[in-house]
């Protein structure tokens, strides 16, 4: 198990006000997998995301990325840790504005101080087509050529997992589609465990299994998913 | 749109105090000079009424010589006292002797006299003419008792009983018999008085047998001050005036105000112009900023109908209100700022003390008007900026700003900078400072206006070494560079400050050198005794003959300044023995001799001859200040005019003819065989019976003059201080407002694996590159107009430039420094930043 969670518990607020956004959410996430999230608005699926990535704290529950607990972590630590063991895909505004492509990518090493391994870039840059594109600015890249910087950007570090946050929402169908093949690829070829919360039953099912959260809890499973099957179990949650 | 505007502004309120800072700093720093200016003028206005108040009618000379500092007026007949009292309406009349008089503390040192002036004369028994009254002790009634002002007997710790010394200059002994109060005040502002009786003050500080100052009248009751004047006037000989009291509070109102206040006030509102134009440079900066982070919100209300002028008002309204709020509290912190700094010039006897804080309608009318319209006028450009942006602007995601790169902004930059370079050099080397001033003003606006076309390679190239360090360092570098604008606005605040100061600073370097190299190239002799304080009072007239017949000693030469009338023209001349000069130091003699000078001749320099068209041989009328006139011949023309000007007298003339003469300078070369110790040894001892201050070599002297320059620089330096404070807040602001438009990038950055630490090192680089783009433009400027101010001036005695390395790296590492202090805030915020929050906005 690359990721799990136990027993998770997130509220925000206090009193009359308080929000159970997760609700002793039970989770593994397998290594070497690709897992999609999904649920309505509001069922807790970014906030799943967000503490599962220790961009966030538990009120209760624990969270263990390999054998880690990121609830004992202080906050620089844990920092480290999304620095050096995870990847982040998000929505919209992946890139810094003043760096230039390839300074994006190994944005994450170069804060660590590390040495990329040049062939291991080599090979993800050549892998998400953007070589011609590395020296331009973000705002000089389609959204598609950005999402796929960002991809590149998880992967460089070759993290032990990427959480990627609605990566195709701001996406056409055809861009949408490369970048998910992209992830695709990283999970087959290389073993790479993704984590994808998305609320689109066709990105999902590029997925190997997917979670279903409604109300801040787990509701189903899915193996082997397909866009109608996703399609059918959410439209049960509408009813 | 009112109600959008100030809505607008209610929900960034922090934004608003941020923007008002500046403003507010400027407008107190302009509310505390008017405030302390009219208080200290109140004060002295009050001071004199109060000492003219019993008096109705004033007699003395009609004769007063000299210019500037240097004035005197001839002393009267004290027999006139017998005349005016038997005029018809005359209640009461006394003699009234002043002159200079230092009073030694029970320390040994004198009280006062660092500016303020420091009186000795006769105490006036009828106590309706006398301005002070005996508040302990009694009248001095036998030669040697003195009645001195509680004030000096506080400051000099000495009592009724004590026997001290009064320098007049020649060292009075006095036994203190009583201490006097002025009217309710411990002294009379910050002068001192010691008063003896008639007979001694005529003895001891006029020296002149029957002369008198002047002669103060009351009138009967019922007779006005004019008409008894009159009356008066009928009575008086040749070279005699009267005046009313209410004449002579006049009088030395005005002539306080055109010296001491004067200065002041020009001196003051100088900083707070340097100080609000930095703060216009900061307003400017964070409207720009405003008006870009709202575009999308300012093509909101024009996408649903707002007009272009609606748009336009809207900013300009913030902007009022801003510059309204922003000036209310700087006149309140301006008051604030003018009661410390009037109890500290009580403190150094520079201020009537007492005086209540004169805080006129007009003061808080003018500083809250300069603080709206530097506001407004800081915000117009923004807001046309503001008023353009097209209503789809809303629906387009902010473009990356690319303005200010401009071909056209590059061509007309330059040209402005060429010229204003070429008329500061034509400037400097034609000896003209206005040019240069007008080249000045030419050369900052062709900076400002290419700063943003500067700023990205400027940004780029200092942010180097710190791109070279770190990935914090290379964003912070990237992160000045993105956008030019913004960074030459902040920058450019910082420029001026800086300008300013390293322009000061290189003037007094050059100043100090100059006065070094003067002293070095014409002091030929060995040891000076100098007048100490502001050059009032000086030194014993006696005392240069008793170090003259010292057998170390080869040749002393005494100089005072005399003030003279020229022809009518009034001026002031070095009263020397011109003969003995040569001894001393070489004068360079173009036409006739210095021997030759005499008892009736004159020398004057090459450039004061040429200057006031004067030829060897010319005879002038001089007058003194006695009323008597000498015809005088030019004897010599000589070339070197740096230590004692262009016009030498006769110093027997002086002598013979000032009211109470004094040298200002005793210069002595030692005779062959003598060490410089040996020798100093011996004058000091001469100079303390004298009751002078050190002996000094030349080096010490130079060192001295130099201090005094060091010391004014630290005031400067004071003042400026401001002017980069405020400086350090619009780069602390636009870095706040800067990390506010960027969150979501801190939130990304946070989010892979930026710590805390890296970004706060990111925000100070950026901070400390911006800093130092700004203090490097200021020191370029500084130095090249500290150059063509020297070379302007160079011939008023500015005989070379220095360029004080030392102090100009401390200003650029000051501006670092200056980085890193506006970075504290911004950094600490940025880094608190909630990951979470951070990536979600939008």
């Amino acid at each position: 198990m690359a990721v799990r969670a136990e027993a998770v518990t997130k509220v925000y607020g206090k009193g009359e006000t308080a929000v159970r956004a997760l609700d002793e959410v039970d989770l593994a996430i397998p290594a070497g997998r690709f897992t999609a999230v999904m649920g309505p608005s509001g069922s807790g699926k970014s906030t799943l995301m967000h503490v599962l990535a220790g961009l966030d704290t538990v009120t209760s529950g624990r969270v263990w990325l390999g054998d880690v607990d990121l609830a004992s972590l202080p906050e620089r630590e844990l920092t480290r840790l999304r620095r050096d063991r995870i990847g982040f895909v998000f929505q919209a505004f992946n890139l810094l504005p003043t760096l230039s492509a390839a300074e994006n990518i190994t944005l994450p090493l170069d804060l660590a101080g590390r040495k990329p391994d040049r062939d291991w870039l080599d090979h993800v840059i050549d892998t998400v087509g953007l070589r011609p594109r590395l020296k331009h600015r973000p705002t000089e890249l389609s959204g598609g050529q950005q999402q796929r910087v960002a991809v590149a950007r998880a992967l460089a570090s070759r993290p032990e997992v990427i959480f990627a946050d609605e990566p195709t929402g701001n996406l056409d169908s055809r861009s949408g589609a490369e970048v998910l093949g992209l992830m695709r690829r990283a999970v087959d070829e290389w073993g790479q465990t993704i984590v994808m919360v998305t609320h689109d039953p066709g990105a999902a099912a590029h997925a190997d299994a997917v979670v279903f959260l409604a109300d801040g809890r787990i509701v189903d499973h899915m193996s082997e998913p397909t866009a109608e099957r996703v399609l059918e179990r959410m439209k049960r949650f509408g009813s | 749109m009112w109600r959008t505007t100030m809505k607008s502004l209610a929900a960034h309120k922090r934004r608003l105090l941020a923007t008002c800072s500046a403003v507010l700093l400027g407008v107190a720093f302009l509310a505390g000079m008017l405030v302390l200016g009219d208080t200290l003028t109140d004060g002295f206005g009050r001071m004199f009424t109060e000492a003219n108040s019993g008096t109705d009618v004033v007699v003395r000379s009609s004769v007063e010589v000299g210019e500037g500092d240097f004035t005197e007026r001839g002393t009267i007949d004290r027999a006139l006292v017998d005349e005016i009292a038997a005029v018809d309406g005359v209640e009461s009349v006394a003699a009234s002797i002043v002159g200079h008089g230092r009073i030694v503390g029970a320390d040994g040192d004198p009280v006062g006299g660092n500016g303020p002036p420091t009186y000795a004369g006769n105490w006036i028994t009828d106590d309706d003419l006398n301005p002070y009254d005996l508040a302990e002790g009694r009248a001095p009634a036998a030669p040697g008792e003195v009645v001195i002002d509680k004030a000096a007997a506080k400051a000099g710790d000495l009592e009724v009983g004590d026997t001290t010394i009064v320098r007049t200059p020649e060292p009075v002994e006095v036994t203190i018999v009583g201490l006097a109060t002025f009217g309710e005040a411990d002294s009379q502002g910050p002068i001192t008085w010691a008063a003896f009786t008639d007979e001694f003050a005529e003895e001891v500080v006029l020296r002149q047998p029957g002369q008198v100052t002047s002669i103060v009248v009351g009138a009967e009751e019922g007779v006005g001050q004019e008409e008894l004047a009159r009356r008066i006037d009928a009575v008086l000989p040749e070279g005699v005036e009267s005046l009313t009291g209410a004449e002579l509070t006049e009088e030395q109102e005005d002539a306080l105000q055109k010296d001491f206040l004067g200065f002041l006030r020009t001196f003051m509102l100088v900083f707070a112009g340097i100080a609000l134009v930095v703060a216009t440079f900061s307003i400017y900066n964070t409207f720009s900023i405003l008006v870009a982070q709202r575009t999308r919100e300012s093509a909101l209300l024009r996408a649903v109908g707002a007009s272009r002028g609606q748009v336009l008002r809207s900013v300009a309204l913030e902007a009022l209100v801003v510059g309204l709020v922003a000036s209310a509290g700087g006149i309140a912190l301006g008051i604030g700022l003018a009661t410390g700094l009037l109890s500290l010039m009580e403190g150094m006897s520079m201020a009537v003390p007492g005086t209540p804080l004169a805080v006129g309608a007009d003061t808080v009318a003018v500083a809250a008007a300069v603080g709206v319209l530097v506001t407004l006028l800081a915000s117009i450009a923004p807001a046309v900026r503001a008023s353009r942006v097209a209503p789809l602007a809303a629906l387009r995601d902010v473009a990356v700003d690319r303005s200010g790169t401009s071909r056209a902004r590059a061509v007309g930059g330059a040209l402005a900078g060429a010229a204003g370079v070429a008329l500061v050099v034509a400037g400097a080397t034609g000896r003209d400072i206005g040019l240069a001033g007008i080249g000045a003003l030419v050369t900052l606006v062709g900076v400002v206006t290419l700063g943003p076309v500067l700023a990205r390679p400027a940004a780029g190239a200092l942010g180097a070494p710190l791109a070279a360090r770190s990935l914090s360092g290379a964003l912070a570098r990237r992160n000045a560079m993105r956008n030019p604008r913004r960074t030459a606005g902040t920058a450019a605040a910082l420029m001026i400050g800086v300008a300013v100061v390293s322009l000061f600073t290189v003037v007094a370097a050059s100043v100090k050198r100059s006065v070094e190299e003067t002293v070095d190239e014409q002091f030929a002799g060995d040891l000076v005794v100098a007048t100490d304080g502001w050059g009032v009072g000086g030194l014993p007239v006696e005392m240069a003959g008793a170090i003259a017949e010292l057998p170390e000693v080869d040749t002393v030469v005494a100089a005072a300044n005399a003030p003279v009338r020229l022809d009518g023209e009034d001026d002031v001349a070095a009263a020397v023995d011109v003969e003995s000069l040569t001894g001393l130091f070489d004068l360079e003699v173009a036409e006739g001799s210095l021997d030759a000078v005499g008892d009736d001749g004159l020398a004057v320099s090459e450039r004061y001859a040429e200057d006031n068209g004067l030829a060897l041989g010319d005879v002038l009328q001089v007058e003194l200040a006695d009323g008597s006139a000498h015809r005088m011949e030019v004897r010599a023309v000589y070339g070197n005019d740096d230590l004692l000007g262009g016009l030498l007298l006769p110093r027997g003339l002086y002598l013979d003819h000032a009211p109470q003469p004094a040298d200002l300078v005793v210069m002595v070369r030692l005779a062959d065989d003598v060490t410089e110790a040996e020798g100093e040894a011996a004058v000091q001892a001469v100079a303390d019976r004298f009751g002078a201050p050190d002996v000094q070599t030349d080096e010490e002297y130079a060192e001295a003059v130099g201090g005094q320059v060091d010391q004014l620089l630290t005031v400067v330096y004071a003042m400026l201080a401001l002017a980069i404070l405020i400086a350090l807040m619009g780069i602390a602001n636009t870095l706040s407002l800067s990390i506010h438009e960027r969150t979501r990038e801190l939130g990304l950055l946070r989010a892979v694996g930026q710590t805390r630490r890296q970004l706060r090192a990111m925000v100070r680089g950026e901070a400390v590159t911006v800093a130092l783009f700004g203090t490097l433009c200021g020191l370029g400027l500084g130095l090249f107009l500290g150059w063509a101010m020297v070379e302007a001036l160079a011939d008023e005695g500015f005989t070379s430039f220095a360029l004080p390395t030392g102090q100009l790296a401390v200003i650029v590492g000051l501006g670092a420094v200056v980085g890193v202090l506006a970075a504290l805030r911004p950094a600490r915020r940025a880094a608190r930043l909630d990951v979470l929050e951070a990536i979600a906005t939008d």
